[in-house]
């Protein structure tokens, strides 16, 4: 669902589950000159929480390393970021997605 | 050499500070160069929200230096600055003059007031560099002569501008007022008080700090503004002084060359009043720069705040330190200090009963007394007018604060002349040497003088006044020697002479 998704918006779907030894990165696709890492969360309706919330310290930290040896092992130097689409079902059935760009916060 | 620069005040001087800025590929990652402070540190999510505002999305390493780097800056100060580097390296916005930055986003992208935009312009006009000002600074940057300057209302506004799709509004030069400013109270207006008036003349005259004593209600306060009146208008330096000093704060400007004046509560701190604090400020003492610094409830301030006077008062300027380094800003006041005759504060008033016990006087004296004291040449006492005294006043209330102005100026005048080649400009200026050299007394003069210190004890410094407050006197008759009577006016104006009590 967030594969179709990403196609529908314009991006280019690269890979998708792709596991290092830090972890999973289920989606990788470029958007235009960027490359995106897609973080996606699914739950059922009725859940509270903002989808970014879910995404911690730890499960970040662990995204960027993955992202960052998978951009050096093909010496790519060129812009990416990590996004994060959180897919709601509702009895199974797609209810909505939502897209949040850049995820990272960027400031040290 | 990189054409965008901002810049971060030391003292009233701005200091230029080069914007560079690299974007590398990676994931988006803003670091900034340069010992920012805090708030630089704020300034990038500023930035970064006002450029996305106009469509700029940031992304890879971003590395922005501010050099040099050994000079703490102020992160709002420099918003503008930091947006137009990173444009010109990821936005299609060319700066083709060396040009100064100034102004404060916000996360809209519209361009907030800053303080210091004269001092910016002063550093523009110096380096020959286009400036570019929030459109809420251009009213203070149109009266420095010289600069060329852009008002900028949004960054999308100026990066249009830069790409050559709009014309921003250039500031027009602004000449400051010639005319006199109006005296506000005018001296015409305060009925009775006419021995205060002439002390104010003489303070005015002479730049001889006083002090007012008189009851709760006796116009201490309104005396006090009216002394600002009667002194010249400001010059082309001075109304730049007071521009600079003003911008530095973030306080509007004005094309008047009216005087400052500040009144000080006695709770203000050392640093309220001589400046200082994290991002460095002048105090009030620097806003009443080349105007009346007022202090009433004068026994009542600190003895702390009392002693950081001192200095300034005898310099005419202020150092202020801090770990970085020290500044110093102009000082230049012309103090009137006020306070009741006694805590009650009705001593020696004609209805009112004092009830003071002769223990809470003494406190009250002790506390008047002291190292600051030196620096006030006039003590005077108002008196409380009375209701029907006031009545029989009516319709006649003297002079104008013109017409006072104008012997002030003519005084003035013949002390710059006597003086200049000495590097001082008025009587209360004058150094202990030049005093015994330049004052000659006749005979006559001299015998009256010893017959009154006879009467009074006066200590050293106090004779000194004494001759300084005469001079000025002298000065306002236009007469070359001082005579019997200006020595006598003087006296009456002497320490103790306006606590009644004290004499005791
Ligand atoms: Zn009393």
């Amino acid at each position: 669902m967030a594969t179709k998704y990403l196609t529908k918006i314009g991006y280019r779907i690269i890979a998708r589950n792709v596991s290092c030894r830090h972890g999973e990165i289920d989606i990788i696709a470029s958007d235009g000159d960027e490359i995106v890492f897609v973080e996606v969360r699914t739950r059922s309706k009725g859940w509270m929480m903002p989808p970014e919330c879910t995404v911690g310290p730890e499960k970040m930290k662990k995204l960027k390393r993955a992202a960052r040896i998978w951009t050096e092992k093909r010496n790519y130097t060129g812009f990416w970021r990590i996004d994060l689409i959180a897919v709601t079902l509702d009895d199974d059935e797609l209810s909505s997605i939502e897209h949040i760009k850049e995820i990272t916060e960027g400031i040290e | 050499m990189n054409s965008v620069s901002g810049m971060t005040l030391k003292g009233v001087k701005a200091v230029a500070v080069e914007v560079e800025v690299e974007i590398t590929g990676g994931l988006f990652n803003i670091s900034v160069v340069g010992l920012p402070d805090a708030a630089v540190r704020e300034a990038r999510e500023r930035v970064r929200a006002a450029l996305r505002s106009v469509g700029i999305t940031l992304r890879g390493r971003v590395a922005i230096n501010l050099a040099p780097a050994d000079i703490p800056k102020e992160g709002a100060l420099l918003d503008l600055a930091i947006a137009v580097g990173i444009a010109s390296v990821q936005g299609g916005v060319r700066v083709k003059k060396p040009s100064l930055f100034i102004g404060e986003l916000a996360l809209d992208g519209r361009l907030r007031k800053v303080r210091g935009a004269v001092p910016a312009a002063f550093l523009a006009v110096e380096k020959g560099w286009d400036l570019y000002i929030p459109e809420e600074n251009a009213a203070e940057v149109s009266l420095v002569e010289g600069v060329s300057a852009w008002k900028v209302r949004s960054l999308g506004e100026l990066f249009a501008h830069l790409r050559n799709e709009i014309e921003l509004p250039a500031v027009e030069h602004c000449e400051a007022d010639y005319a006199p400013p109006q005296a506000d109270p005018d001296f015409a207006d305060i009925k009775g008080q006419s021995v205060a008036k002439r002390a104010l003349e003489i303070a005015a005259a002479g730049h001889h700090n006083i002090l007012l004593v008189g009851s709760p209600g006796s116009g201490k306060t309104l005396l006090a503004r009216a002394l600002k009146g009667i002194l010249p208008p400001l010059s082309d330096k001075e109304l730049m002084e007071v521009l600079l000093l003003r911008s530095t704060v973030g306080d509007s400007a004005s094309s008047v060359r009216e005087r400052p004046f500040r009144s000080v509560h006695h709770t203000a701190s050392a640093v309220a009043l001589c400046g200082g604090g994290t991002t460095l400020r002048p105090g009030e003492i620097s806003l009443a720069s080349r105007g009346v610094l007022f202090l009433d409830e004068f026994p009542e301030f600190t003895r702390d705040v009392l002693e950081a006077l001192r200095q300034p008062l005898e310099d005419g300027q202020i150092t202020v330190s801090r770990a970085s380094g020290s500044v110093v800003y102009p000082a230049k006041v012309l103090m009137v200090a006020a306070c009741n005759p006694c805590p009650c504060g009705y001593s020696g008033d004609p209805v009112e009963r004092c009830t003071c016990s002769p223990s809470a006087l003494e406190r009250y004296r002790r506390r008047l007394s002291g190292p600051i004291l030196d620096r006030i040449d006039l003590h005077l006492s108002i008196p409380r007018l009375l209701p029907e005294e006031l009545v029989s006043l009516e319709g006649k209330c003297g002079e104008s604060s013109a017409e006072v102005a104008e012997r002030v100026r003519r005084a003035r005048e013949i002390q710059t002349k006597r003086w200049s080649r000495y590097g001082i400009g008025s009587n209360s200026e004058i150094p202990e040497k030049l005093l015994r050299r330049n004052i000659t007394l006749s005979p006559e003069v001299k015998g009256f003088l010893l017959q009154a210190l006879n009467r009074v004890r006066l200590s050293g410094r106090g004779l000194s006044r004494i001759l300084k407050v005469s001079r000025t006197i002298a000065d306002l008759d236009a007469a070359e020697d001082i005579r019997l009577e200006h020595i006598a006016e003087a006296l009456s104006y002497r320490e103790g002479e306006a606590l009644s009590w004290m004499k005791s």
